[in-house]
């Protein structure tokens, strides 16, 4: 167990060098090239421009942009050619934004895809079970934002509520718990959007894996003992169908940090999405190459995750 | 326990957003005495000296101050300056000091047109004869030289050195030739220095060249930049207010405006305001209260580069740019009736009453910026309440103008959108064939179709409400048979799949635009459809914009483009229309040349006078416009929707009084009044009303 998850580790580390260079290498040998100063300033003279580069290093070869760079990004020293600043702290400041979002779509995910995959199993094959798949399936095809559109459209239109970002403007809140609704109803929107895929996702995998444990021999033996079927299906059978479940947490924490750009930029949600996004088009060359390591290295470590919690929720799992 | 897990949390989370939805929806509608703009350009930093766009500037604006401002009507008046005086000195030089003296008689001898060149004073100073003008400006100055025999007056060369390291280079270059007497010298950064020197200069140019080899720098150039006849210095007097503090107290003073120039020239703050400062010599501070602006030569827009906001001395100086980044620029300190109070990235940013502001404090509490990504979220956050200010997209306007909910104001943008030719390629070449496609596309169904009405036919260069426009200059009509005969005369004649050929050549080209900007899109749709019917084939083609830019704009390689000029009231087009500009990442990308153009440009910078600016300007347009290097198609209106009677203004009437007045437009945008803005329920509970000193 321990030397594979060194071994992991190592091959890990390698994996992250590789990831580093070629997405830098694809950032950077985009057409286009970082313009501070709004659409064709004719007020930006040459010395400018070129002090501009000189300050960000833009004028060296590409290799030392490299260095610069990951040396930059280790020493904490990095900073954004948008607005000067450390890009670490640009990103860890929207990580309390971004964590309530994700996290809050996963608990969503997780529990509906669960409630709803187990109800589809007990009702299998009959019309709810039909009807289930068919919603589920029209969920996983139709493009978030399409459903967002209407959504927010809907309720500014029927119901004139205040959307967008994370709290109510220029109202007085009465009290407290009123303001924690309204940061709750901001929260709720877009966590419920970015979770429907994986409700119905998660729906899915429940379903088949306990339609699977049903026909275990042992579920029969305890049918056979005359164990009451709810206690055999959430005892007997759900704990064994969750494999799927728990297994696919480690794949959730890249998503937990990483941005959800269509999600956050519809709802004006100040996310880490929306700062990737908008350095793509500046060309912030410095915060894309953080946000790409530290994607790197949570996808890296998820993957290593999901193979752990395997081992340990399945006994026939052996490590080497 | 797991069935917990199964039913309970989702009835939870369910229960959860059904109360947050009814306390959402029952919110009551008591605004706060705020008003909140929804916006899409989010500032970068908040430093008025290293940020160049508009999102900054909105903000800007109202935490700090300049020397000077426009007024409502777009015409310059003092703001942190009580006054301004301009006057010149002009320095001729001569072979030796009798030759000076000889000349200083000459001037005294023309006593009675001293008035006319507007000359106070002569004197000499050695070798120089050093004249006091109360009006900048080259002319009189010329006219005065022409008094004097040239053989006995020196020239004066401006030598440019570019190297590194060039301060100390120049010291080191001092040292190592005493005997060379520089009589003014200025740095670029520390990349380049210039030096003027009495004389030809062809000298001074050799040692130069042989010094920097001498210290092993084989990359530095020098060159003779300029030779002059005399030097021509303008100087700005800035009379400062007494009364004015900075956000945290201190007073503000000439140790400001001297630090915000100095900070500009620094290479590590890279400011993009720069180029307008490059032309200074140098500032000086005899007092707390007044400061002098020499220039190395005149250069009229200069003035309006005092519009630039200043930044306090006191915070700033001595501190590192990285430290700029991560304290000022996200907190900062100005002199404006609204005070900073927060910036959530991405969010809001908020700004509060200013209560220790000079004129009293503003009657609102505070101003709130919301940051959306894009139109939709815009118009969505105004009609829930969320935003007081909706500036309208061109095509929703009309759904809105009989809305009694709403108030509305138009007024034209200061900007103007064009299809610019490549006049390298030679399918442009030929002005009747620019010409015709000015008359082929039809300017008032495009407005009709894209702008919904709200906008004008572009005449040029210069949009028609700023104050030197030529409004001689009509649009080309919409004359498709003119366009036609035109073509027919260059020799474009119809081919057989109706396409016109002249030497067995297709009229056919590529237009290119930027992804993002729906309305150039549909400019470039109607072009290609209007072209089509006289017998052109337009390729359009859609690019992002840093690739729009980069790789087709920048390096000139492009047949024709659909683009706009957003523009403050500048005349000085110097960047966009002199032909020194038309290389590889320079603004005349289209390369046009006019020899008279180029001559207008570059008087024109130097020329102080209103009337001959306007009558200068006139003719640049003119002439830009019978050229048609553009097709000029249109100045947009801004619109912006307030809700009706949300807000009310309540200002000084410069009588020592107070008038109040609904919120009304200005020449400057409906904003202009802001400080004096209030709700109409505060009407009772606003600060006690301050006599407003002028």
């Amino acid at each position: 167990m321990i030397t594979f998850i060194v071994r992991r580790l190592l091959i890990s580390l390698v994996l992250v060098f590789f990831i580093s260079l070629i997405s830098f290498f694809i950032i950077t040998l985009t057409p286009g090239s970082p313009y501070p100063w709004g659409e064709l300033n004719p007020k930006i003279s040459e010395s400018v421009k070129a002090n501009f580069r000189k300050q960000f290093h833009l004028d060296e070869p590409i290799w030392k942009q490299y260095w610069f760079n990951m040396r930059g990004l280790f020493t904490g020293e990095l900073r954004s050619i948008k607005d000067g600043r450390p890009v670490l702290e640009r990103i860890t400041e929207r990580l309390p934004a971004t964590l309530a979002l994700n996290v809050c779509a996963i608990v969503i995910a997780l529990s509906f895809g669960l409630l709803v995959g187990v109800y589809s199993a007990r009702v299998a094959g009959q019309w709810q079970d039909t009807a289930l798949s068919t919603v589920s399936f029209a969920l996983l095809a139709i493009p978030e934002f399409w459903v967002a559109y209407l959504l927010i459209i809907g309720l500014t239109e029927w119901f004139a509520v205040p959307l967008m970002g994370t709290v109510s403007h220029g109202i007085v809140f009465p009290n407290a718990l009123a303001s924690s609704l309204d940061w709750i109803w901001h929260l709720a929107l877009p966590a419920t959007l970015l979770a429907l895929g994986s409700v119905a996702a998660q729906s899915r995998y429940v379903r088949a894996s306990m339609l699977e444990t049903l026909r275990e021999d042992y579920i029969r033996t305890a049918r056979a003992k005359g164990l009451p079927s709810e206690k055999v299906l959430y005892h007997h059978a759900l704990r064994n169908s969750l494999r799927p479940v728990i297994t696919g947490i480690g794949g959730l924490l890249p998503a937990l940090i990483g941005g959800a750009v269509i999600i956050e930029t519809i709802f004006a949600y100040p996310g880490i999405g929306r700062l990737g996004y908008q350095a793509v088009l500046e060309r912030d060359y410095p915060t894309l190459v953080a946000l790409n390591f530290i994607t790197a290295v949570l996808v890296l470590l998820g993957n290593l995750l999901a193979d752990i919690l395997y081992s340990l929720v399945d006994p026939r799992v052996r490590l080497e | 326990m797991i069935r917990f897990f199964v039913y309970g949390i989702p009835v939870l989370l369910v229960a959860l957003l059904v109360a947050s939805f009814v306390t959402v929806a029952s919110f009551s509608t008591d605004r706060k005495n705020e008003l909140t703009i929804g916006s899409i350009g989010e500032p970068t930093k908040l430093n008025p000296i290293q940020s160049a766009e508009s999102g900054a500037s909105e903000v800007e604006g109202f935490v700090f101050e300049a020397l000077l401002q426009y007024d409502a009507n777009l015409e310059i008046t003092t703001q942190l300056a009580k006054s301004f005086t301009l006057s010149q000195t002009t320095t001729v030089f001569f072979q030796d000091p009798a030759a000076a003296a000889a000349a200083l008689q000459l001037v005294e001898a023309a006593r009675p047109s001293w008035s006319a060149w507007s000359l106070q004073a002569a004197r000499t100073d050695g070798q120089r004869l050093l004249l006091d003008l109360t009006l900048p400006g080259m002319e009189a100055s010329a006219k005065i030289f022409s008094l004097f025999d040239p053989k006995t007056a020196l020239p004066l060369a401006t030598l440019r050195v570019e190297t590194e390291k060039a301060r100390a280079t120049l010291e080191d270059f001092q040292k190592a030739n005493p005997d060379i007497a520089i009589e003014r010298s200025w740095f670029d950064y520390d990349a380049a220095f210039e030096i003027t020197v009495a004389g030809e200069g062809t000298s001074v140019e050799e040692r130069l060249k042989k010094f920097l080899t001498g210290t092993g720098n084989a990359q530095a150039t020098a060159a003779v930049s300029e030779t002059r006849n005399f030097l021509a210095e303008p100087l700005v007097h800035f009379v400062l207010r007494d009364d004015v503090r900075w956000h945290d107290g201190a007073p503000f003073t000439s140790r400001d405006v001297a630090f915000t120039y100095r900070a500009i020239m620094d290479e590590t703050v890279a400011s993009p305001r720069k180029p307008d400062f490059d032309l200074i010599q140098k500032i000086e501070t005899p007092n707390p209260y007044e400061a002098l602006v020499t220039y190395r030569k005149p250069y009229s827009p200069a003035l309006n580069s005092w519009m630039m906001p200043l930044i306090p001395a006191h915070i700033l100086e001595d501190k590192p740019a990285s430290w700029w980044a991560d304290n000022f620029n996200r907190n900062p300190i100005g002199t404006g009736p609204f005070k900073f109070s927060r910036w959530k990235t991405n969010e809001s940013l908020r700004l509060v009453r200013n209560d220790d502001y000079y004129q009293g404090p503003p009657w609102l509490e505070g101003i709130v910026f919301r940051y959306l990504p894009d139109p939709i979220s815009i118009r969505l956050a105004f009609m829930t309440r969320q935003t007081d200010f909706w500036g309208v997209s061109p095509w929703a306007v009309s759904s809105l103008l009989n809305d009694s909910r709403f108030q509305i104001f138009r007024y034209p943008a200061n900007s103007y959108e064009y299809v610019g030719w490549n006049l390298r390629n030679p399918l442009f070449q030929d002005v009747r064939v620019r010409t015709a496609f000015a008359h082929a596309v039809n300017g008032p169904q495009m407005i009709e179709f894209i702008l919904y009405g709200n906008g004008v036919q572009s005449n040029g260069i210069f949009p028609p409400h700023f104050w030197f426009s030529n409004p001689e200059i009509k649009p080309i009509p919409y004359d498709p048979a003119a366009a036609a005969r035109l073509l027919d005369e260059a020799g474009w004649k119809p081919g057989p799949d109706g396409i016109r050929v002249k030497d067995g050549k297709r009229m056919a080209f590529t237009l290119i635009v930027n992804q993002a900007n729906e309305v150039r899109k549909d400019i470039a749709t109607l072009v290609q459809d209007n072209l089509r019917s006289l017998g052109v084939e337009v390729n359009v083609e859609i690019y992002e914009w840093a690739v729009f830019i980069s790789r087709f704009i920048n390096k000139l390689e492009f047949e024709a483009t659909v683009l706009g000029w957003s523009t403050g009231p500048d005349f000085d087009v110097y960047q966009v229309w002199h032909s020194s500009q038309s290389n590889p990442e320079q603004l005349n990308f289209v390369g046009y040349k006019n020899p008279r153009v180029d001559t207008l440009i570059e008087q024109i910078r130097q020329e102080y006078n209103p009337a001959t600016i306007k009558a200068m300007a006139g003719e640049i347009q003119k002439l830009i416009f019978e050229d048609q290097p553009y097709l000029f198609l249109f100045v947009p209106n801004s619109t912006s929707v307030i809700w009706k009677d949300s807000f009310r203004i309540c200002r000084p009437d410069g009588k020592g009084g107070f008038m109040d007045t609904p919120v009304e437009v200005t020449k400057a945008g409906w904003t202009y009044y802001m400080q004096w803005f209030y709700r109409p329920e505060f009407a009772g509970k606003l600060p006690p009303k301050r006599e407003v000193r002028p």
